[in-house]
C-alpha cells in the first residue's frame, strides 16, 4: 500500500516535471508569466494601504496580517494551479469525454488527469506568497507552518474543485457550479473574516471552508494553537478523502465520446 | 459602417443564446459587490459620516456602476481572443476580408458587451436598491449622458484591450500585460474615487484612462455636475482617438512582420 502511494506520489511529480519542461520551452514567456502575476498580486498592496490610511485596523486585522492573508491565499492558489491545474478544467475533460486516455494507464484516474499539466503563472503565485511572509518576518518555524497552510489550502481547494467538476458526470452544467464554488472561495479568502457577520461566518466553516484554508492558518501564525493546526489537517483530510470519493462514483456513470487525441 | 453593424448585430443574435451563461457569471458580481457592501459598512462606522466626501451610499454605488463598467467589458475574452489571433495566424484569415481588423474586433465584442451591459444595469440596480435602499436622484438627460459615458467608456477599454491583444505581435503571450492593465483598472478606478488617493497622485490618475473608463462615468452617476460631465466626456473623446491611433499602429506594425505556416 505505501509503495503504491510512494510511486503515484513520483508519477504525478514526474508529470508536474516534464509539463515544466514543456512551458519552460519558451524561457521569455516563462519568466514573463511568473514575473507579472507578482506585479498582478502585489498591486493589491495599494488597495490595503488605502483603505488602511481610512482606519487603521479592518476586521480585527492589521496591515501586516492582511498582507499575510494575501500571501497565504495566493500561495494556496498557486499551489493548487501548479501542482494540479487540470482539478480546474476537470468538467470539460468529463462532459468532452476526453478521460479515456487516463483510464487505461495503470495508476490512479484522478490524480493522472488532475496532475497532467501546470499553469506557469502559478509559480508566481507562489512566490508572491513567500514575499508576503518574509515582509510579516516570519520565523523558520512560522516559515514552515506557512509551507504546511499552503499546501493544506490548496489541497482543499482541488478537492472542491474536483468534487464540484464531478457533478459534471450527474449534470450538464456541473461546470458552472465548480467554476462558482472555486472563485467564490477565491474572493472571500482576501478580505478579513471579521467584516463579515451572521450566517456568512457560518458558511466560512461549512460550505465555502474559506475559514480552514486562510483564517484560522492566519490566526496561528499570529498565535500557535495545536488544536487548531490538527483541526486544519483533519479538514484537509476530509476533503481529499470526499473528493476522491465523489470522484470514483460518478466514474461509474462516465461515457466515452470516442474522440481521438494525441496526448504527449 | 453598415458592415460593422452587421457583425454587432449578429453577434448580439448568436450570443442571445448564451444568456443563462451570463446570469451564472453574475453570482460573482454579486459577491464581490457583497464583499464591498459589508467592507465599505465597516468602515463607515457612522452612517452619516463623509470619507474623502463620498457618504457610504455614494460610494457603494460608485463600486456599483464601475463594476458594471468592468463586468460589461469583459476584458479577458477580449485580449485572450485577439492574443489567439495572432499566435495561432487566425489573423492572416482576417486579413483579406472587407473590413479592418481593429473594426471588426471591436464591434464583434461590443455585441456580447451590449447583452452582458443590460443585465448588468438590472442585476446591478436590483442589488444597490436592496442593499442601500437609495439611487442617487437624476434627471432624464443626466441618466441619458451617465449612459452616454458609460458607452464611450466600454469603447475605449476595448480599444486599450485590443491594443495589449495585439502586442502579441511582439511578445509571444500579452496575457500577462493584460492581467497587470486589468488590476491596475481595478484597483485604481475601480474599488475607490479618485479622491481616495494621495493628493500628489490624483493628477495622474485624472490623466489617465482610468479616468475616462471607471471614474468619469461611475462620478457622473453618484454626484453629477455639468462642469464634471463636460471634463469626462473631453478626456473620453480624447482617449478613443489615441485608442483607436494606437490599435492601428500596432496591427500596422505587426501584420507587416506577420509569418504564418500554412496547414
Amino acid at each position: 500500500m505505501l509503495t503504491a502511494v510512494r510511486n503515484q506520489i513520483r508519477i504525478s511529480l514526474l508529470t508536474t516535471k516534464y509539463a515544466l519542461v514543456r512551458e519552460m520551452l519558451n524561457k521569455a514567456t516563462f519568466f514573463m508569466n511568473i514575473v507579472f502575476m507578482i506585479l498582478n498580486d502585489a498591486s493589491f498592496i495599494i488597495q490595503w494601504v488605502i483603505l488602511y490610511s481610512i482606519q487603521d485596523g479592518i476586521g480585527g486585522y492589521n496591515l501586516k496580517q492582511v498582507l499575510l492573508l494575501w500571501g497565504l491565499a495566493a500561495g494556496t492558489f498557486g499551489f493548487s494551479r501548479f501542482f494540479f491545474y487540470r482539478a480546474f478544467n476537470l468538467s470539460e475533460i468529463i462532459n468532452n469525454g476526453k478521460l479515456d486516455s487516463y483510464l487505461v494507464q495503470p495508476k490512479n484516474v484522478l490524480l493522472s488527469v488532475i496532475t497532467s499539466d501546470v499553469s506557469t503563472s502559478a509559480l508566481g503565485d507562489i512566490f508572491y506568497a513567500y514575499i508576503m511572509a518574509f515582509i510579516y518576518k516570519c520565523s523558520i518555524t512560522n516559515i514552515l507552518l506557512f509551507t504546511f497552510f499552503i499546501i493544506t489550502g490548496g489541497l482543499i481547494l482541488v478537492s472542491i474543485s474536483v468534487i464540484l467538476s464531478s457533478l459534471s458526470f450527474w449534470f450538464q452544467k456541473a461546470d458552472m457550479i465548480a467554476e462558482t464554488g472555486v472563485s467564490l472561495m477565491t474572493s472571500f479568502a482576501t478580505y478579513p473574516d471579521g467584516i463579515f457577520k451572521g450566517a456568512v461566518k457560518i458558511l466560512f466553516y461549512t460550505l465555502l471552508p474559506v475559514g480552514f484554508v486562510n483564517y484560522i492558518p492566519v490566526g496561528i501564525l499570529s498565535e500557535f494553537r495545536l488544536e487548531y493546526l490538527i483541526l486544519v489537517f483533519v479538514v484537509a483530510l476530509f476533503f481529499i478523502v470526499l473528493a476522491f470519493v465523489v470522484f470514483y462514483r460518478g466514474l461509474h456513470r462516465y461515457s466515452s465520446s470516442n474522440l481521438m487525441i494525441s496526448k504527449i | 459602417m453598415r458592415k460593422y453593424l452587421y457583425i454587432y448585430k449578429s453577434e448580439i443574435m448568436s450570443n442571445l443564446q448564451y444568456v443563462s451563461n451570463i446570469l451564472f457569471g453574475f453570482i460573482g458580481y454579486f459577491i464581490l459587490l457583497f464583499v464591498f457592501f459589508n467592507l465599505w459598512k465597516y468602515l463607515y462606522s457612522d452612517p452619516n459620516e463623509l470619507i474623502h466626501g463620498y457618504s457610504m451610499e455614494q460610494t457603494i454605488w460608485y463600486v456599483i456602476v464601475t463594476e458594471i463598467l468592468w463586468g460589461t467589458v469583459g476584458g479577458r475574452k477580449l485580449c485572450q481572443k485577439i492574443s489567439n489571433d495572432v499566435k495561432g495566424g487566425n489573423i492572416a484569415y482576417n486579413m483579406n476580408k472587407p473590413y479592418d481588423y481593429v473594426g471588426y474586433s471591436l464591434f464583434n465584442h461590443l455585441g456580447i458587451a451590449t447583452i452582458k451591459g443590460i443585465i448588468y444595469i438590472i442585476l446591478g440596480f436590483l442589488l444597490g436598491i436592496l442593499f442601500l435602499r437609495m439611487v442617487p436622484s437624476h434627471t432624464i438627460i443626466t441618466i441619458l449622458l451617465v449612459l452616454l459615458s458609460s458607452i464611450m467608456a466600454t469603447i475605449i477599454s476595448c480599444f486599450l484591450i485590443i491594443t495589449i491583444g495585439l502586442f502579441s505581435f511582439l511578445i509571444e503571450d500579452s496575457n500577462p500585460l493584460y492581467w497587470v492593465y486589468s488590476k491596475l483598472i481595478l484597483i485604481l478606478g475601480t474599488l475607490f474615487p479618485i479622491e481616495f488617493f494621495p493628493k500628489i497622485v490624483q493628477p495622474i490618475l485624472t490623466y489617465s484612462p482610468i479616468y475616462a473608463v471607471a471614474y468619469g462615468p461611475a462620478k457622473l452617476f453618484v454626484n453629477f455636475s455639468w462642469d464634471v460631465c463636460l471634463q469626462v466626456f473631453i478626456t473620453q473623446m480624447i482617449y478613443i482617438t489615441i485608442g483607436y491611433i494606437l490599435c492601428k499602429f500596432i496591427y500596422n506594425r505587426g501584420v507587416k512582420k506577420l509569418n504564418v505556416n500554412g496547414g
